[in-house]
This record gives structure tokens, sequence and C-alpha cells, in this order.
């Protein structure tokens, strides 16, 4: 049987990092270092700077976090 | 910053199939990592795994292994070295690089392009040029060689196109998908007997300048790096190679 999965919480991409990964600040004004899910990368999703995204935090550390999903603006 | 991708340690988790193509890593009922297939148009199997920890990487992706067959490709960002890793570990090798172009839309940059007939794209004849092109990859290249979107056909929605017209034939497409501030050359394609003429470059640089007089000064495009007439087109006009994209494959054994 399939369990719950993590956090999901919208943000905004603050900053591109190396190593394919992101700063994302979230509504409460946190930020999590991202990285892409595979779903995205294998999709040639681009994630830039201001781009709004749906992130899955970390259960092991709310620091960190997944982009699942961008959002069209 | 110099952080690892994964965290540190290894939660005990229990792998489980819950569909023929997705897998899930279960932490105490939780789901804390998931591996998916993607079967692509042409019948290639796509893996994506997302972990938090590199141990469960490591027992989702041997679960998929185990339980496909093979070859199997993934797609990872050359510049993520840790996942990089981890597909190597698991038997994938590289197949093909992809070049990412931030490409500016500038004429001042890009330069001049030899004078070709452009217009929007019309469905019928368009649907012809889409055919021919496809035979000619058939014969040629293959489809293996193609990134994704292009597999799939026919075209949806002229609008997204502009196609180079010679002799009243259509000759050559663009289409550019416009996304959020980045707009992307999706594809260009000229036939192959036309080739060689500038028409591309004349294309491109109409798609360009469209953009260019709406305001945006960079669109994005990604070139397989052993297409050399691809990459000298993008080259050519200036575009700057900002990142690359690596398919991995693992071979039946």
């Amino acid at each position: 049987m399939a369990g719950k999965g993590g956090i999901e919480v919208e943000g905004t991409v603050v900053e591109c990092l190396r190593d394919a990964r992101f700063t994302v600040e979230l509504a409460n004004g946190h930020h999590v270092l991202a990285h892409v899910s595979g779903k995205i990368r294998k999709n040639y999703i681009k994630i830039l700077p201001y781009d709004r995204v749906l992130v899955e935090l970390s259960p092991y550390d709310l620091n960190r976090g997944r982009i699942l999903f961008r959002y069209r603006t | 910053m110099n952080t690892s991708r994964f965290t540190a340690g290894e939660p005990a988790v229990e792998i489980t199939r819950v569909e023929p193509g997705l897998w899930h890593a279960l932490d105490d009922g939780r789901v804390t990592g998931r591996a998916e297939t993607t079967t692509r148009p042409d019948g290639r199997v796509f893996l994506s795994v997302d972990a938090w920890h590199r141990s469960v990487f490591d027992q989702l992706a041997h679960a998929m292994l185990a339980a496909l067959p093979e070859p199997l490709h993934t797609v990872v960002d050359e510049t993520d070295d840790e996942t990089l890793a981890a597909w190597r570990q698991a038997g994938f090798t590289i197949r093909r690089r992809e070049w990412e172009y931030a490409v500016p839309t500038d004429p001042r940059v890009t330069g001049p392009a030899r004078p070709v007939t452009i217009v929007p794209a019309e469905a019928d004849p368009l649907r012809e040029l889409d055919r021919v092109v496809r035979a000619e990859v058939d014969a040629t290249v293959g489809w293996a060689e193609m990134p994704a979107e292009v597999l799939v056909r026919p075209p949806d929605d002229p609008a997204k196109y502009a196609v180079a017209v010679e002799d009243g034939e259509y000759v050559g497409l663009i289409r550019v998908a416009q996304v959020t501030r980045l707009p992307r050359i999706g594809l260009v394609a000229v036939r192959a007997d036309r080739r060689r003429r500038g028409i591309a470059r004349a294309l491109l640089a109409d798609a360009l300048g469209v953009l260019h007089r709406a305001g945006i000064e960079t669109a994005s495009a990604e070139v397989k790096e052993t297409n050399e007439a691809a990459t000298a087109l993008f080259d050519g006009i200036g575009a700057r190679r900002t990142n690359s994209t690596l398919e991995l494959v693992r071979h039946g054994r």
C-alpha cells in the first residue's frame, strides 16, 4: 500500500546554484536548498530565478527540498 | 556553497513497487523516495529516482534494474556530480551530451541572415513538411538521436511554427515554445535537399527577431554535442553554452 508523501509547499526561486541546485524562498520567508525532481529533469524543464515552484520538503531536513513543479506565470 | 546533494545517514526503508512503472521507498509508512519510468514515443524507457539519501537512491535503482528489461536510459545535469556518480554506480554510461545554449535575440549580435521568405505556418503544408523531415530522420540518424519533444507529433498547433518557403514549397520550419521569460527554440529543421543554403539561420534570425521586438533578450536551446551543423549555427549567432545535460544508458547484458 502506498504511504503518504512529504510536505509540499509553494515557493519562489531566488538563486540558481551550481550542481543543479536552487535556493527557494517559501511563503513564510524560509529559504531551502532544493534540487529538481527526476521528472523535471527528464522533461528538460528549466528553472530560473523568480519562478514559482512547488517544493517537497525533506522529512529528514527541513532546509532541503525537491522541486516537483514549476508554475506557469 | 559546498554541500552534499544527499543527506548523510542510511534510513531503513522498504522498497515497494506500487505500479508497473512506479516504486516507493517507505520510511515508517511515509514515502521518502520514488522511482519512475517514462516510455518515450520511440519505445525507449527513461528512469528517474528521487531520494534524500544515497543509500535509498541505490535501493530504488536496484529494484528498478532488477525488474525492467534493458536498455534503460536516464537524464542528468552534468554538474550534478553526486547523481551522476549514483547512476554510474548503477551501471549507466554516458550515451550523449546536449549543450544548453543562451541565445541572444538582438539582431546586432546574431548578425545578418540570407534573405529567405518566412511566413506563419498553415496546417496542411506544415504536416507535409513534417512528414518529409520525419522520413529523413528515419532514414539517417534515427529517432534515438532526437530529443523527446521532437517525437511527439504531428504538429498540433501551426501557430507555434514559422516556415521557410522556396518556390511555393515549405522547405524548413522552426518552433519556439513561449515559456516564462526564457523562450525555448524547440526545433529547427530544413529539408535535406535544401540544406547548406542559410535557411536554418534565416529561420532562427526571424524567430529571434520576433522575440527581440517583444522585449525578450535571451532564448534557450539544446543542441547535441555531435551535431556539428547545429552547434556551428548557434555558435555563429553568438549563443553561449551555459550548461550540459547527459543522457545515460545501461545496455542489456
